[in-house]
């Protein structure tokens, strides 16, 4: 019954909006050309998902997503366990990750495109970068936080190095890392569909938005936007559900 | 008594053990603290036989806690000798164990994982492994909870568990700080029974530093009663009663009003830590 009245509160704010929308979109000619009527875009959203067109575009992101975030969250991990250990790397490289991160990501398109042109290539590289930042940080973070007490015990019993990197430093680094991950998936999302507006040249959500806003088409650019809501939405709650399962050795109160 | 390790030498006989003699002489530690020298511990002389259970008790800042991490070379950092059958202690060693106050499990692993950690530098075939794995759990009454994580635990189980992973690899010196400082009254009575029970049949040599001094008299076969600032041993009491023991003993209770005489002599103007005294973890 709890649950209930709480999913029926969740509902009552979008409910509410889509009426204001609907009531928006009968003002006349040019408020219909902002606020598409719901009829029209659910008509469109059936009509995409049927050609195809909705699969090919949130494939394409979803992909460039994925691959971005195993490219540059692979990169970060490992920069962040080499920062993390040696303060040596850390002196040289942390300086220079601090400062890079202060430019948007957007802020190195004139960059990249002049170096890379505007192809796919391009593309994965700002949204890797994306997701290197976040992963480095935390991963670095959780290796330099390690605690005296368990290092203790790693050397009662006479721990190599890489036993202790194993057994100690890495899985007490774990739960950052996985922060570092989450935070990492949310922005490359994000970014995503950012250069894919602003580099148009293949397929993707973003490409397809543009596209609608060119052709007037406010009803496809909204399918789009709850598109890339609903997916983004959809792909954090599985990651927190990896999250859980793989660090369920944490007491309850730490997650 | 029943021989619960089969697999590993004779040395598991406690009447022909004859290794695990621990001769601490001369020894003295200082910490330079804002540029000042200060003296922790101070000409400590202790000879512990094999097999044998020592109970330390004494106030804060008595430097008991410093004299175990000595013993199994956390700290290396000492004047005199400390000597394990006749080798002397330099840095940490699969033969000297310590059990902390607070369990230090690691929390990523099982409960059995744990316990494996002290093999992990023994070679030992898989299936033999197992077996010492299964059995020190069986020995602390943890059985069913191998495949538990630590927060799943109680504290006193946590405490076992932790026993368990101090033995596995056996070593010859077990020393435990203030294992039990943690639990409440009742766990910790039943954990000392427990204690007792292992003690009994694994024969390892105990040192157990504790503020408890029904505790160190319910255990030790001796009870050295230490002083502070400097830290020094004020006085080393025979318990000459054999394992197990009854606590409604009348010689456990007239030592007791002896040791806690004994500590609460002239107590100094600059130590109020005293008054606390016994049974208070250490803070």
């Amino acid at each position: 019954m709890k649950r209930l009245a709480s999913f029926a509160l969740a509902l009552a704010f979008p409910a509410l909006v889509l009426g204001w929308w609907e009531w928006e979109s009968r003002q006349g000619l040019g408020h219909a050309y902002a606020f598409a009527p719901l009829e029209q875009i659910a008509r469109s959203f059936l009509e995409m998902l049927a050609d195809g067109r909705l699969a090919l575009h949130a494939g394409a992101s979803l992909q460039r997503a994925l691959t971005a975030l195993l490219i540059g969250g692979t990169i970060g991990i490992v920069a962040g366990v080499a920062t993390g250990l040696s303060r040596v790397l850390d002196r040289t490289a942390s300086p220079l990750i601090t400062v890079m991160r202060q430019v948007p990501i957007l802020g190195w398109l004139p960059l990249v495109a002049l170096w890379f042109g505007n192809g796919d290539g391009a593309k994965l590289l700002l949204v890797s970068l994306s997701a290197f930042y976040p992963t480095v940080l935390n991963t670095q973070k959780g290796m330099q936080a390690i605690e005296q007490r368990y290092a203790e015990v790693g050397r009662l019993y006479g721990f190599t190095r890489s036993q202790s990197l194993r057994m100690i430093a890495w899985p007490s680094a774990l739960p950052l890392i996985f922060t570092g991950i989450s935070q990492a998936l949310a922005f490359a999302w994000i970014a995503t569909i950012g250069v894919e507006l602003l580099f148009s040249a293949s397929a993707g959500l973003g490409t397809e938005m543009m596209a609608a806003q060119v052709a007037a088409r406010t009803d496809i650019v909204l399918v789009c936007v709850a598109c890339v809501g609903v997916m983004g939405f959809t792909l954090n709650q599985l990651f927190a559900l990896l999250r859980t399962r793989l660090l369920r050795w944490q007491p309850a109160t730490a997650k | 008594m029943t021989d619960h390790r089969p697999l590993r030498g004779p040395a598991t006989d406690k009447a022909a053990r004859r290794t695990g003699a621990v001769r601490i002489s001369g020894l003295s530690k200082r910490y330079a603290m804002g540029g000042k020298a200060m003296t922790v511990l101070d000409d400590i002389n202790l000879s512990i036989r094999p097999g044998e259970f020592v109970s330390i008790v004494g106030p804060s800042g008595c430097g008991k806690s410093t004299l175990l991490r000595l013993i199994v070379g956390l700290d290396t950092d000492y004047d005199g000798e400390i000597r394990l059958d006749d080798t002397r202690v330099a840095g940490t060693g699969l033969e000297r164990g310590l059990v902390f106050q607070d369990h230090r499990l690691f929390p990523w692993m099982t409960v059995a994982k744990n316990v494996e950690v002290a093999l992990l530098n023994q070679k030992l075939p898989r299936d033999r492994r197992e077996r010492v794995i299964s059995e020190h759990l069986a020995l602390v009454g943890l059985s069913d909870f191998g495949d538990a994580y630590p927060h799943q635990l109680s504290g006193g189980m946590a405490q076992r568990a932790a026993i368990a992973r101090a033995l596995a690899n056996e070593p010859k010196v077990l020393a435990l700080d203030e294992p039990l400082g943690a639990l409440d009254a009742l766990t910790r009575v039943k954990v000392q029974a427990e204690l007792q029970r292992i003690w009994m049949e694994a024969g390892t040599t105990m040192i157990m530093v504790t503020h408890d001094v029904d505790e160190a008299l319910f255990l030790g076969d001796r009870v050295v009663v230490m002083s502070p600032r400097p830290g020094r041993i004020a006085r080393i009491v025979d318990v000459d009663l054999p394992h197990p023991r009854d606590r409604a003993s009348p010689l456990l209770h007239r030592l007791k009003d002896e040791i806690l005489a004994e500590l609460t002599r002239e107590p100094r103007e600059d130590d109020g830590t005293l008054v606390t005294f016994p049974g208070r973890p250490r803070g």
